[in-house]
């Protein structure tokens, strides 16, 4: 409880920062020593300089060693489509599981809960074949048709319309709007938070991804951000300050996008502990 | 929280409306035109490949040849289970999970109770802890790859306290412990916000109770925080085992993706014996296989977590 017994325990509250700052130090100094060894020379490497020392030269190296534009471009592109599919596909499924009265609703929303709780290395070897089979190997349909259906956000949908007040539904029925019409100008305009929650989450989870990207491309004008990097990293193994630069530019966004939603995906992050 | 997901809370307020056969009828029809694209796309992403998972698993399959498959039965899992890497690997990922999950838990608890008991900047220091679980696997682990390489100033402060100056990613011993540190350190702060909502319903007069009997911070922590987490900590503590028990990324980006499992096999945790036999070696009976059991292990320690978290829910 934030102030129990206010002003009795000066010292202890001054010590509870102390204490906090340092785990926030160690946690986020990583990220820190990333960002500051990215402006630094190769030749101050591992040296403390000052800041007339640093320098953007690691991100000219960095976009003219790798095709670092291109792999932003991927990133963007797959991140883009796999949010679009998202909202389209898992939001109606959520608000008919959540609003609407129909034959086999049990089932379905039975084989949503086991479907969450299959992760998906139980079955990326057929997956990988499935996608080799049909010559998808190395595009972006290989990295986004899989994964718009996402059982966590129908769930997440579904949880989130059952809360809106059925007096909706009977406004609507009055105004012969259908089930369909309802969903549409109803259940979507009211459903903001819970939407920005998916998109969110979808944008985060895509854009770290790395199992299904280092499994599905092997052409270097394919590859996203997170396996560039990775082949980034072992080729230029004697310039960790380039490495560096790669490291922020593919962190930059999503903790960006994290820290301006933070309200809106970390309650649910908190429920599910989903991480893809 | 995850709490109750199998009592769908809608539904018995719905069967009690009024029933209108009509009604009835255009909603079913209504309702499949929704789910239509999710059902569609669950059948041929996740049924097809889910099934052909099984069937791998009990046939004998080349990559090359990948049309000519025959029925093996259960020989895929017999070699699987007599061989010495898979047995390792086991063994390792058991050990990464054992080092994890008490390290993660304890940690998390700790920041969840100091965050909690500030009065100003609590957001602030939620963030600031939780912004490692948003950064990418592969962007962190390069940064420790880079922290803790050889006669830099990490390995060399651990050296003075009796360790070797060495790579620690490159290091047989220091290798799997590396890895670890890199997975606490992402995860903490997921589950301190776990807790952290766990503490809003433990009731103040606990605390006040407590304080009026003399109780120190530390009896507060173990005799009235722990005990009224209980929920929330199991819910952590086998959440965390599952989730540890998939670890892959950092493993993968530490060898590299060259030689899967290095250094000497230390880092083969069963994500990465499942993908290298696969997808290195054309062992995709023994990779299924593996999948298989994987699957079998993740499914009923989901269910056992779903159960457990019911009955406490309701108890509380």
């Amino acid at each position: 409880m934030p102030h129990r017994f206010p002003g009795t325990r000066a010292p202890l509250v001054a010590l509870r920062y102390v204490v906090v700052s340092l785990a926030a130090g160690v946690l986020l100094f990583p990220l820190l020593y990333a960002l500051y060894a990215s402006f630094e020379l190769p030749k101050d490497y591992g040296k403390l300089v000052g800041l007339g020392a640093l320098t953007a030269w690691n991100y000219g190296q960095v976009v003219t060693l790798v095709p670092l534009l291109r792999w932003y471009l991927n990133t963007i592109v797959v991140t883009a489509i796999i949010m679009a599919g998202n909202f389209l596909v898992n939001t109606p499924a959520g608000f008919a599981l959540a609003r609407l009265n129909f034959k086999g609703k049990r089932a379905v929303f039975v084989l949503v809960l086991s479907i969450m709780m299959v992760p998906l290395q139980a079955y990326l070897i057929p997956l990988y074949l499935f996608v080799a089979q049909l010559g998808w190997l190395n595009t972006y349909a290989s990295l986004t048709v899989p994964f718009i259906v996402y059982c966590f956000f129908i769930f997440l949908m579904r949880q989130y319309f059952s809360t809106i007040p059925r007096e909706y539904d009977d406004a609507a029925e009055v105004d012969g709007i259908g089930k369909i019409g309802t969903f549409l100008k109803i259940g979507l305009p009211l459903s903001g938070p819970a939407l920005v929650t998916q998109m969110v989450l979808g944008f985060t989870l895509t854009w770290n991804s790395f199992l299904i990207p280092v499994t599905m491309t092997t052409d270097k004008s394919m590859f996203v951000l997170t396996v560039g990097l990775n082949t980034l990293k072992s080729q230029y193994y004697d310039f960790p300050t380039v490495t560096m630069a790669g490291v922020i530019l593919l962190s930059v966004p999503v903790i960006a996008v994290f820290v301006l939603f933070q309200r809106s995906i970390v309650p649910s992050l908190a429920s599910s502990g989903v991480k893809g | 929280m995850p709490a109750d997901t199998s009592s769908p809370p809608g539904v018995s307020t719905l069967s009690r409306r009024p029933r209108r056969p009509r009604a009835r009828r255009r909603d079913t029809t209504s309702a499949y035109v929704l789910l239509a694209p999710a059902l569609a796309l669950l059948a041929v992403w996740f049924l097809y490949p889910i099934v052909s998972s099984f069937l791998l698993s009990v046939q004998a399959v080349n990559v090359f040849y990948y049309s000519q498959r025959t029925w093996v039965g259960l020989a895929n899992f017999q070699r699987l289970l007599s061989d010495p890497v898979f047995r390792s690997t086991i063994r390792i990922t058991l050990t990464f999970v054992l080092i994890v999950v008490p390290a993660q838990t304890v940690l998390a608890l700790l920041a969840a109770v100091l965050v909690q008991g500030l009065r100003r900047l609590r957001t602030f220091y939620r963030t600031a802890l939780f912004v490692p679980y948003v950064t990418s696997t592969v962007a962190v682990t390069a940064v420790f790859m880079d922290l803790f390489t050889v006669h830099s100033a990490l390995p060399v402060f651990f050296s003075r306290l009796g360790l070797a100056d060495v790579s620690w990613f490159a290091d047989v011993h220091l290798a799997l412990p590396f890895l670890a540190m890199i997975y606490v350190w992402m995860n903490l702060g997921l589950y301190m916000v776990i807790f952290l909502s766990g503490l809003q319903t433990v009731p103040a007069e606990l605390y006040e109770a407590a304080r009026v009997d003399g109780a120190g911070a530390v009896h507060e922590l173990l005799f009235i925080t722990v005990p009224s987490l209980r929920p929330f900590v199991l819910f952590v503590v086998i959440s965390g085992m599952i989730g540890a028990f998939q670890i892959f990324d950092q493993a993968y980006v530490v060898s590299g993706g060259t030689i899967l499992g290095g250094p000497a096999g230390a880092t083969s945790t069963i994500v990465i014996f499942i993908f290298a036999q696969a997808f290195r070696y054309n062992k995709l009976g023994s990779a299924s296989a593996a999948a298989v059991l994987f699957l079998v292990v993740v499914s009923l320690a989901t269910l056992v977590m779903r159960r457990i978290f019911r009955e406490e829910t309701r108890a509380a």
